[in-house]
């Protein structure tokens, strides 16, 4: 998890045929396209990765149609959203349902921003901080398993995370993205 | 984000929990898997066994060409050769 080129510049990296930035266009929005599938629409696994290849592949497709390259996210959201519902449409032949889209989607896509914003603060502070961060909140490993995994002693992780949070929180206020209390 | 809850901030970390591996692995490959489909289709249209090979037995003539059949590279591949 490094510092990372903006959404634009890599998007136009890809339009050239860029693989690698492709790779790391993948990389970069894979787990915000995967949240809106299983927690947004709440897809089973099985449909989660049916929306999730297709929503690559038509991206991939139409990247060239994009207009404005710093609006990749919302781009893919809403192509996100729609393969989602014509998912559920044609699930639904069988089983018709009243409301394709869950009540509070905009709510769900809204949470999902902020939490890629924080992403972006991940790469910000740099390692060790962003992967234990990641590793203890996004993929729930234990102190344990954490200290094994990147050689640390498991006594320390807690407070090892703590401060990297504090870290986190800085990193975010002086970007701008995190608003600094009021002190006084 | 106006917050000053640094637990705020583990809870979003936490709404972003990672996709499996082979998802991820599957889309990055697109460009490649694209170019050697491509390539093998054009190959089909001119070549009718290969394109009958292709169509009796999709999977095999897939990995023979280097391109892993997987479930999504399989109905694109129908898909392209069911199109006039």
């Amino acid at each position: 998890m490094g510092p990372e080129i903006s959404d634009a510049a890599l998007v136009a990296r890809c339009r050239n045929g860029d693989d690698s930035a492709w790779g790391e266009l993948v990389e970069r929005f894979s787990r915000y396209v995967f949240a809106i599938c299983s927690q947004g629409f709440r897809l089973s696994r099985h449909d989660a990765e049916d929306v999730f290849q297709d929503v690559f592949t038509r991206a991939y497709e139409n990247l060239s149609k994009l207009r404005n390259d710093d609006a990749v996210r919302p781009w893919l959201a809403q192509l996100t959203r729609r393969l989602c519902i014509d998912h559920l449409r044609e699930a639904a032949r069988e089983a018709p349902v009243e409301d394709l889209e869950p009540d509070g989607m905009d709510e769900v896509i809204e949470l999902l921003d902020e939490a890629m914003s924080v992403r972006e603060g991940l790469a910000k502070i740099g390692e060790p901080c962003g992967d234990m961060l990641d590793r203890f909140y996004a993929r729930d490993q234990s102190y344990r398993t954490i200290g094994d995994e990147l050689d640390l002693p498991a006594g320390t992780i807690a407070s090892r995370i703590s401060r990297c949070l504090e870290k986190l929180k800085g990193a975010m206020e002086d970007s701008g993205t995190l608003v600094r209390p009021d002190v006084g | 984000m106006a917050t000053n809850d640094i637990e705020e901030l583990g809870r979003l970390i936490a709404a972003l929990p990672p996709t499996p591996e082979g998802w991820v692995r599957a889309a990055q490959e697109l460009p490649q898997v694209r170019r050697g489909l491509d390539d093998l289709l054009a190959r089909a249209e001119a070549d009718a066994a290969l394109r009958a090979r292709l169509i009796a037995d999709l999977e095999s003539t897939l990995s023979d060409a280097g391109i892993e059949p997987t479930r999504h590279v399989l109905a694109d591949v129908r898909d392209r050769l069911r199109s006039p």
